[in-house]
């Protein structure tokens, strides 16, 4: 069996290959000119062509060319006389030859053979062009899976999916739940045209009762109901409309879940029948959505709780602010009227009457020193703390503080002296800032030295190898390089015990609670100096030994070496 | 007699703050909000001005900024008191002009020095 084309004007020709097809029982077709060849094969398959070589009202080269690029595979045999002349070009475009001098059955079997080579040209055109066919899914599937990495939006993962499908399977219409926006499921339409109303309403019934399926004996995940699920539709081609034959097309369907997550379901419709690759593709983007919508799904999750815990922090910063603000206005009259009770302007003030008038007054300035710690302390921790950074003189800030703390001194019979190194570099720094540290560092030391005993403030050019590093700080101070100006307070008060040096300088502990309540303070105050101290890229630490003093030092880099103030301030931040 | 204008929505404080200053013999006038002390302060004139910040309708920066950028009354000493608060820190950003700034809770006796200074080296 098969379809034979004969063309050629001789009609001896004619009458024996008519004789030889209806004994052999071929399809055959003789045409003699360009006309009825060329409507025969608009609609006719054909298998092999035999072109007659001295055929004059047809160019046989351009009729071939045209033959095979219409229809593909097919086979040409050039039937030859013996006294004709072949053109080159002719016999390059033809498979075969037939002379006038074969018997029938040379010639059937010329045909035959032919007519198997068509048949096999075929097959193997057909594997090709399903082998490009699953190239190119393979390679959108390779794309899809490049996107679905690329991103944590829940919404465009949806999008990659239906791009993805689309592109593979040329789907007509997809219906997808998904459960990963705003926190409501939505039913997504992707359709090639337009749908109705009714039609729109009748997918999304079916789209509840397939998703419904899915939980038959177990407790649905996301209870969802078509009255009120939500419908968004995309439209390709809205100039045709779909009708309900949707219904009648092939379709597959498919839950969008890893494990024990749920994410939703799709459902795709398409004219022509699926294949089998098709549902493995269909299978394999759907599955491979799974693992970064549920990424997406704990990304999202530690986004909101990050949101809520900076929402928190700033609830408490504000909190403190505004707390410690109304506290500072009623601070202030009480101030003023012991101040005014003190000053003898209301009369003369009985000796118990000027003891608990002090005593008053001693409260009062212990609460807004607290008031002040913490309100630094808060600022410092959200960034806010401004310095005022310009190249100073460290005898000036210590000169200050040891005046400030003369008649504190005296009260306390503590002699209160400074060791200053002559011709000190200037350092780069808020000169406010390192007083309140160096006030901070005397007035613990005032606190915790007993009457009679000496504190020295002590100053020093330093390099770096040459402090004296204890072993509680070695690794802390092992970052120092260069050379640093060094300020000391040494007292010999009762010592901090070892184990707890280090803890000195961290927030809200108290070293021996009990001896603290006694002295008073929040704890603050060391852990401020520290964070005022290491914004000016410096380091402050302590010695101690038991019942024979303290020592406090902090090391500021002298000039040249400190890095200009907007770096500091942007590092604190 | 120098006269002072007091201007503070605490009600405390003012009346402490005045009968300090009235002992060193300085005539005391008092406002309660921010829009009556900004009315006194071009009504009478004063030699000093005490300005607390945060207050109802016109807070004390504004009041600050509209005395001294008026050549009638740019010469007369502010002093801010401020509490240091976050609600503050927003106002700032443009300059106030303000002579000086006292943080609450503030020294009585400090801030009669400062008025001193200020108006001894007025009068000389």
């Amino acid at each position: 069996m098969g379809n034979i084309l004969l063309i050629t004007e001789n009609d001896l020709i004619h009458s024996r290959y008519k004789k030889l097809f209806e004994v052999y029982e071929y399809h055959y077709k003789v045409c003699s000119d360009t006309v009825s060849l060329y409507d025969f094969l608009e609609n006719a398959a054909v298998d092999v062509i035999i072109v007659d070589n001295s055929i004059t009202s047809i160019n046989s080269v351009l009729t071939i060319k045209k033959i095979k690029n219409k229809i593909e595979n097919v086979q040409i045999l050039l039937l030859m006389d013996e006294e004709n002349q072949c053109d080159i070009e002719l016999s390059r475009l033809c498979n075969g030859f037939i002379s006038g001098a074969f018997s029938d059955e040379l010639i059937i079997s010329v045909i035959n053979s032919h007519i198997k080579n068509k048949e096999k040209s075929d097959i193997i055109t057909e594997k090709n062009k399903e082998l490009a066919d699953s190239l190119y899914k393979l390679n959108v599937l390779y794309n899809t899976s490049s996107q679905f990495a690329g991103t944590l939006d829940v919404k465009k993962l949806i999008n990659y999916m239906l791009e993805g499908l689309d592109k593979s399977l040329s789907y007509d219409l997809t219906c997808t739940i998904s459960f990963g926006f705003e926190n409501e499921p939505v039913l997504i339409i992707n359709s090639l045209y337009d749908i109705s109303e009714e039609l729109a309403n009748a997918l999304k019934l079916r789209s509840v009762l397939n998703y419904k399926s899915l939980f038959k004996d177990g407790d649905i995940p996301f209870e969802i109901d078509d009255k009120n699920l939500k419908v968004v539709k995309y439209i390709k081609n809205p100039m045709n409309k779909f009708t309900f034959d949707i219904f009648e097309y092939d379709n597959m369907f498919a839950p969008i879940d890893l494990g024990d997550n749920f994410f939703g379901c799709i459902e795709i419709f398409k004219e022509k029948s699926f294949t089998t690759d098709d549902a493995s593709y269909f299978q394999t983007i759907v599955q491979q959505v799974s693992l970064p919508l549920k990424s997406a799904g704990l990304y999202n999750e530690i986004i909101s709780k990050n949101e809520k815990l900076e929402k928190l922090e700033r609830v408490k910063s504000d909190f403190i602010s505004i707390v410690s603000h109304e506290l500072r206005t009623p601070l202030t009259p009480i101030k003023n009227a012991l101040s005014i009770l003190s000053s003898g302007r209301c009369g003369d003030l009985t000796e118990n009457a000027v003891k608990f008038v002090n005593m008053a007054k001693r409260n009062v300035e212990n609460l807004t020193n607290i008031i002040n710690d913490i309100l630094d302390i808060n600022k410092i921790e959200a960034g806010k703390m401004d310095f005022k950074y310009k190249p100073m003189d460290m005898h000036s800030v210590i000169e200050t503080v040891r005046a400030n703390f003369d008649c504190v001194a005296k009260e306390h019979n503590i002699i209160l002296t400074t060791q200053e190194q002559a011709q000190l570099p200037e350092v780069y720094a808020d000169s406010q800032r390192l007083g309140q540290v160096l006030t901070n560092l005397v007035s613990n030391a005032i606190k915790f030295t007993p009457n009679g005993k000496n504190i020295t403030i002590k100053s020093e050019l330093k390099n770096a190898a040459d402090i004296d590093k204890n072993p509680y700080f070695r690794d802390y101070l092992d970052t120092l390089n260069g050379n640093y100006v060094v300020v000391s307070v040494i007292d010999e008060g009762i010592g901090i015990k070892e184990e707890n040096l280090l803890k000195a300088f961290d927030k809200f502990t108290q070293i021996e609670s009990s001896l603290y309540r006694k002295v008073g303070g929040t704890g603050l105050g060391l852990p401020i100096a520290k964070q005022l101290i290491e914004a000016h890229n410096g380091k402050i630490w302590c010695d101690s030994e038991e019942n024979k003093g303290s020592s406090f030092h902090f090391a500021i880099p002298v000039s040249s070496e400190s890095v200009s103030g907007k770096t500091i301030q942007k590092e604190l931040l | 007699m120098k006269k002072i204008l007091i201007v503070d929505d605490e009600q405390d404080i003012v009346e402490s703050l005045k009968f300090v200053l009235e002992n060193y013999n300085y005539a005391c006038y008092c406002a309660y909000n921010g829009e009556d002390g900004l009315k006194l302060a071009r009504e009478i004139s004063p030699d000093l001005i005490i300005l607390d910040v945060m207050m109802p309708r016109i807070n004390g920066y504004k009041i600050s900024r509209l005395l001294k950028f008026d050549t009638k009354y740019k010469n007369i000493p502010i002093l801010m008191v401020t509490a240091r608060s976050q609600e503050e820190d927003k106002l700032i950003g443009e300059e106030t002009g303000a002579d000086e700034y006292i943080t609450k809770p503030f020294d009585l006796d400090e801030v009669v020095k400062t008025v001193q200074k200020y108006l001894a080296a007025e009068s000389n």
